[in-house]
């Protein structure tokens, strides 16, 4: 990931509607944020759609960023994952209202529903709190992982893991608490 | 439903941040995360705890055409590049486009819609309505000697403050502190303004508005004195930091 201190840098400039520093910030950032898009949407097309969608609205929004918000990564990131979960919302209301069989989720092979898993066990590690993660439950990991990569919300982690939906929420929430207190244990500074 | 009981909004912020929130309730939620500081922190204390779990994500380049696909949608015109392009240079483009027949008529129609919209459903937008628009403000970048952006003062118009980010540590020599000094563009002698920290974010109050204060300074300073100056002081040094202002309104 690009270092913060220059990504803090170039959102100040860009704030201050500087165009080189925009294509900058663009050159460092988009991929990462391409695959935020791509991960939850899965199709190159919508994601494309919202990844510039994103980038306008970094560029009107620069003035907003606010280093509480996080580092500027994580500001960017949250703009991609909000307009992602909204398309893709939006998108299965309208293909449920006109067909039979219209939940995306559904769609989802159950042999894709590793990857979310890897990639929480891979950030885990880099994060250094894959250890105490470790005492969580595979499926409360997975239920964690496909609402954080896939923008699934419980219900769509149901069906798909075949689980009822209290216990889903159950996993969910034990997910997140375990993730609260092993970045307390690590001593994640601001966290 | 009182959504800032500390329990309710911890756990509506996790769900939020995590994506869980749908529907109705995630548009009521972030409708709260907008007027209320409270909710906007949790939510983004959340984020932060969930930002752990991008680190392993790997890169996928985006096609060439999704920047020139930015770039028409912000500055109508994908064949301007970057690279000749200036941030003053840039917004008169913006101004040419508005004000070119056609799109003043869109934008005038566009203006229209949004207005009533935004009224109806303020949601609309996205997010952070709030900072759509810079306010008046007066607006500054220094830059260190070798030429780095170090450092960025702003104040509203009628503001009696003026907000100070250090965009990199200033190395201050012990027992001085970093003086900023006002630069008047008539070639008057500099006024102190205040003194800064190192590093980080501050704020200066003013003994006026920005509006006055500032009318005749085209540029902002940064030296290192031995004791805050005072009205009259001049600086004992050269500029650690110096740059342009600009008034935006």
């Amino acid at each position: 990931m690009p270092a913060t201190e220059s990504l803090a840098e170039l959102l100040a400039r860009v704030a201050l509607r500087d165009r080189r520093a925009f294509e900058g910030l663009y050159r460092a950032t988009s991929a990462h944020l391409f695959s935020v898009s791509l991960r939850i949407l899965r199709n190159e097309g919508r994601a494309d759609e919202v990844l510039q969608e994103s980038y306008v609205s970094i560029w009107h929004h620069a003035a907003g960023y606010h280093a509480a918000a996080g580092t500027p990564m994580t500001w960017m990131i949250n703009i991609v994952r909000n307009k992602s979960i909204d398309l893709l919302r939006a998108r299965r209301t309208e293909v449920a209202s006109t067909t039979e069989i219209g939940d995306e989720a559904l769609n989802v092979a159950a042999d894709s529903a590793g990857e979310p898993q890897r990639l929480l066990d891979d950030s885990l590690i880099k994060a250094k709190i894959a250890e105490c993660m470790g005492t969580l439950s595979s499926q409360q990991r997975q239920a964690l992982a496909l609402a954080y990569y896939r923008g699934m919300v419980h219900t769509d982690i149901a069906n798909l893991l075949n689980a009822p939906l209290g216990t889903v929420k159950g996993w969910v929430r034990r997910g997140l608490d375990q993730l609260k207190s092993c970045l307390e244990a690590a001593g994640v500074s601001g966290v | 439903m009182n959504y800032l009981l500390p329990v309710r909004l911890d756990r509506l912020a996790r769900e939020y941040a995590l994506g869980t929130l749908a529907g109705p309730a995630r548009r009521r939620f972030e409708r709260v995360v907008r007027s209320s500081p409270a909710a906007s922190m949790a939510v983004d204390v959340w984020r932060q705890r969930l930002s752990v779990l991008d680190l392993a994500a790997a890169p996928v380049q985006p096609p060439e055409s999704t920047w020139h696909g930015i770039e028409r949608r912000l500055f109508s015109g994908p064949n301007q590049s970057a690279s000749t392009a200036t941030p003053i240079g840039g917004a008169l483009q913006a101004l040419r486009g508005l004000f070119s027949g056609r799109g003043l008529a869109g934008a005038l129609v566009g203006a229209l819609l949004c207005a009533v919209l935004l009224r109806t459903q303020p949601d609309l937008i996205g997010m952070e309505p709030r900072f759509d628009a810079l306010p008046a403000s007066y607006v500054g970048v220094l830059l260190d000697p070798v030429g780095k952006a170090a450092l960025v003062a702003s104040s509203r118009r009628q503001g009696r403050q003026l907000t100070v980010k250090l965009l990199q540590p200033l190395n201050v020599p012990a027992g001085h502190v970093a003086q900023m000094w006002a630069l008047p563009k008539d070639g008057a002698a500099p006024f102190p303004v205040g003194v800064i920290p190192a590093q980080g974010t501050s704020r200066l109050a003013l003994p006026d508005t920005s509006e006055k204060l500032f009318f005749n300074v085209s540029r902002l300073a940064v030296s290192f004195e031995k004791a805050p100056s005072n009205a009259g002081d001049a600086p004992a040094g050269a500029y650690a930091l110096i740059g342009n202002c600009v008034k935006v309104w």
